[in-house]
């Protein structure tokens, strides 16, 4: 199974495109039974269940925690995973995904006998250091970086993800490109509809 | 279903299709473009960084539409989703960042200048600069393209000034030309395929930052999509069949190209018949659509009789540094630092060929200078790292932190990327994309030369940036190759025994068929080769025009 690094980091003329790229799919050819936390996802949520998400919540914001700047939880990144990973095309991810929590939580509770959610933050930034100092092609490395990345999307890309609440994340790292330069997307812009709908190859 | 014939049949509306489609439609011929991806128009263009630089609104996902990578004929093959543009309706001159230069008269032979170099396959090319020259001014005018040319030791002759003026710069350019001066060297504004002014009914640019990686909502950026392209539907003879995936080019017995076989968009079979055939799907693209067209006619993929089709791939090389001003303790001196004046614009090629062998390599390249890309999950994503060097909680928030507090200013490094024996695109039957057609596979064998000629430059821009005063200077690489640059698979030449296409960019085994892109640059020049493949497609198109009109 093929899990190298998935960011493509392309900086070409100050492109400034990152995109998801191959290993962002493991692409096993064996086609997975769907797992068993598929069926009971939280009724609130799309991918999760609420221990999932409990988990995942707690994930992203030690990847950025509340400080004097608001954290990940104040921006809706949970949020915006949540919704994310329901993307059809990424479909594989979600399942790489939902197991890299599984993994987590597993390591939690072989190391200090409680779930993630309920490890102390210390605890919490340990493990999650062990994930990303794995081995590169690990299935621990690659849950991390799609972690990582998933969270900053949710910090930093448009709020009609359900993340950047209140343009939090643009205000810690001063991006106010969009708004003042650069013309806001137009009233009721829904990214996640047309990432679905625009353009969309047969 | 067969469709009514036409006479021309265009795949793919980029840099080199969309010329073809405006020419031959000027002359009254009867033109289909058939498009893969779809048609955008400017209102679909929205400032959303998820949307446009991280998914597949511009770009194919590598697990939908792969491509194989690898180093080195031993390597292993890597899906990958280098080496694409944009998908859409104008190609990958939508989300460009439309910085254009010209080659100069030295890159048409630099077989003849350097001699030859051991472990390359560099050839001259069978026209000359003065050939060309006409049709960057064309191209240049119908595009719309804002610039100065300025004299300096590597200018390449001209017939007059860009159709038009600069675009505004932000006050660091004047640094950089300041201290280029003080270093003896040239500061050149960099001309840009951007409109500065209303032009042709388009309205300027409005100056968003957001260009690169992003299509422009004015219109103001000269993509095909916004120039060429309705300039030849208003020719009332193109018909453009947006969302159409060519698959093969037929041929008839006498191994003329007949038709053209592609899925529309219900992802229907459907060939359409025509007189002449033009490709430019980008020189990976192109060199697979004809690797993929068997026949008993031609086994081994159309054209590719001599076995040339998919060597001699070129791409660009690539390396780059950045320096990081922290406006909190610069401001004071340097209140302009605060201006949001998105462009730079300045270029350095005093290094573009060195005077002789001290330096281990005799072919240099150019110098880009630009502040970094202000997409904010991109900057982050850098600042987060990777592996064990990668941070996340308080340290990760002290970076962003600082980050706004920092302007970023980047050169990027045009370097001539010598064709190898071992560097080229070859199909790789098992590996299909989402149409189940075998993927494109690219092998990386690069020159050592190369890497040398960028890191000198990297070395000079460092310079540079030290001269400025920045608070910190980082190197990013110096041994990259930009894969969104790509030429060679399909060489023109005079010899069939090494080139596919004739100075005409016809296959010289196919009297029907054509190739557009930069599949038929032997060499690529050391600057980005967009207007060089438009100016070409205009060359390409006006001796078609005609023949056709002679009844050839
Ligand atoms: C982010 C970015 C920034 C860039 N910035 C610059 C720059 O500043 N300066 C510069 O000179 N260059 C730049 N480039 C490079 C530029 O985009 C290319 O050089 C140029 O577009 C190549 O022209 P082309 O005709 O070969 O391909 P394209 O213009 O990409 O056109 C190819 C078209 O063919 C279509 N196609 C492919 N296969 C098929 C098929 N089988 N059937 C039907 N249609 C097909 C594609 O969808 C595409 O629309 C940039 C590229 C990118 C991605
Ligand atoms: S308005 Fe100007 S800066 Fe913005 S995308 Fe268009 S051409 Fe680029």
């Amino acid at each position: 199974m093929d899990r190298r690094s998935f960011l493509q980091r392309l900086t070409f003329f100050g492109g400034g495109v990152v995109l998801l790229g191959s290993g962002a799919c493991k692409c096993s050819s064996s086609s997975e039974a769907p797992s068993q936390a598929e069926s009971n996802v939280d009724p609130a949520r799309l991918t999760f269940t609420s221990a999932e998400y409990a988990l995942v919540a707690a994930a992203c914001e030690r990847i950025l925690p509340r400080d004097e700047d608001p954290g990940a939880k104040d921006a809706g990144v949970p949020v915006y995973i949540d919704r994310m990973l329901r993307t059809p095309e990424l479909a594989q991810m979600r399942r790489d995904f939902v197991q890299g929590v599984a993994a987590l939580e597993r390591r939690s509770h072989r190391m200090f006998q409680v779930g993630f959610a309920q490890a102390a933050p210390a605890q919490q930034d340990e493990l999650l250091a062990i994930f990303k100092d794995s081995p590169e092609g690990s299935g621990e490395a690659h849950f991390y970086e799609l972690l990582l990345v998933l969270t900053l999307e949710g910090f930093l890309g448009d709020p009609s993800y359900g993340g950047n609440q209140a343009g939090v994340g643009w205000k810690l790292v001063g991006f106010d490109t969009v708004g003042s330069i650069a013309m806001a997307p137009p009233e009721g812009w829904d990214g996640p509809k047309c990432l679905h709908t625009c353009g969309r190859h047969p | 279903m067969k469709k009514e014939p036409v006479d021309i049949c265009i795949i793919g509306s980029g840099a080199g299709g969309a010329p073809m489609a405006l020419e031959l439609g000027r002359a009254g011929f009867k033109v289909v473009v058939l498009e893969k991806g779809p048609h955008y128009q400017p209102g679909d263009f929205v400032h959303d960084e998820i949307l446009n630089s991280r998914r597949n609104f511009f770009m194919p996902l590598p697990w939908e539409e792969p491509h194989l990578v690898r180093q080195g004929p031993q390597g292993r093959y890597e899906r990958s989703n280098a080496a694409w543009t944009a998908n859409c309706v104008g190609g990958g001159t939508v989300h460009m960042s439309g910085y254009f230069y010209r080659l100069k008269p030295v890159d048409f032979r630099l077989r003849s200048t350097l001699g030859a170099i051991p472990g390359t396959t560099v050839a001259d090319w069978p026209i000359s600069y003065e050939e060309l020259a006409p049709f960057y001014d064309v191209a240049e005018a119908e595009l719309g393209v804002s610039g100065e040319a300025v004299p300096h030791p590597f200018a390449e002759p001209r017939s007059g000034p860009y159709p038009l003026p600069p675009l505004d710069v932000h006050p660091i350019a004047h640094e950089v030309d300041r201290v280029c001066g003080e270093l003896g060297w040239h500061s050149l504004p960099t001309a840009r395929g951007i409109i500065s002014r209303p032009y042709r009914g388009r309205a300027g640019c409005a100056y968003c930052a957001l260009c690169g990686s992003y299509g422009c909502e004015m219109g103001a950026k000269s993509g095909t999509n916004a120039s060429l392209i309705p300039a030849a539907l208003a020719t009332g003879n193109v018909e453009l069949r947006p969302l159409c995936m060519a698959r093969s080019v037929e041929v008839d017995e006498e191994g003329r190209a007949r038709s053209v076989v592609y899925l529309d968009a219900d992802g229907v079979e459907q060939e359409q018949p025509a007189k002449v055939v033009v490709v430019s799907c980008t020189a990976v693209e192109s060199a697979r659509l004809l690797l993929n067209s068997v026949s008993n006619r031609f086994p081994r993929g159309l054209a590719n009789g001599s076995e040339q089709v998919g060597r001699n791939l070129v791409f660009s090389s690539f390396g780059e540094s950045r320096a990081t001003f922290r406006v909190s303790k610069q401001k004071a001196a340097r209140p302009w630092l605060l201006n949001p004046a998105p462009f730079v614009n300045r270029s350095v090629q005093d290094f573009y060929l060195m005077p002789d062998e001290r330096f281990g390599f005799r072919k240099g390249g150019t110098l880009g200078f630009m502040w970094t890309h202000p997409n904010p999950i991109f900057a982050a994503v850098g600042l987060a790292g990777s592996g064990t060097a990668g941070v996340f909680g308080k340290e990760l928030k002290e970076r962003m932190r600082a980050y706004r507090d920092s302007r970023i200013l980047q050169f990027e490094v045009y370097g001539e990327f010598l064709p190898t024996p071992g560097t080229s695109v070859t199909v790789v039957p098992e590996v299909k994309d989402k149409y189940d057609i075998p993927v494109a596979a690219i092998t990386l064998d690069r020159h050592p030369m190369d890497f040398a000629a960028t890191r000198f430059l990297v070395e000079r821009g460092e310079e540079i940036l030290l001269r400025l005063e920045p608070d910190d200077v980082q190197r990013v690489g110096t041994s990259g190759e930009t894969t969104i640059l790509q030429h060679g698979t399909c060489r023109f030449g005079d010899d069939p025994a090494t080139s596919v296409l004739n100075r005409d960019c016809r296959a010289h085994e196919v009297p029907n068929l054509y190739v557009v892109d930069g599949s038929f640059m032997p060499t690529a020049g050391s600057v980005p080769s967009t207007l060089t493949i438009v100016a070409n497609s205009f060359r390409v198109a006006r001796g078609l025009v005609a023949r056709m009109k002679q009844g050839l």
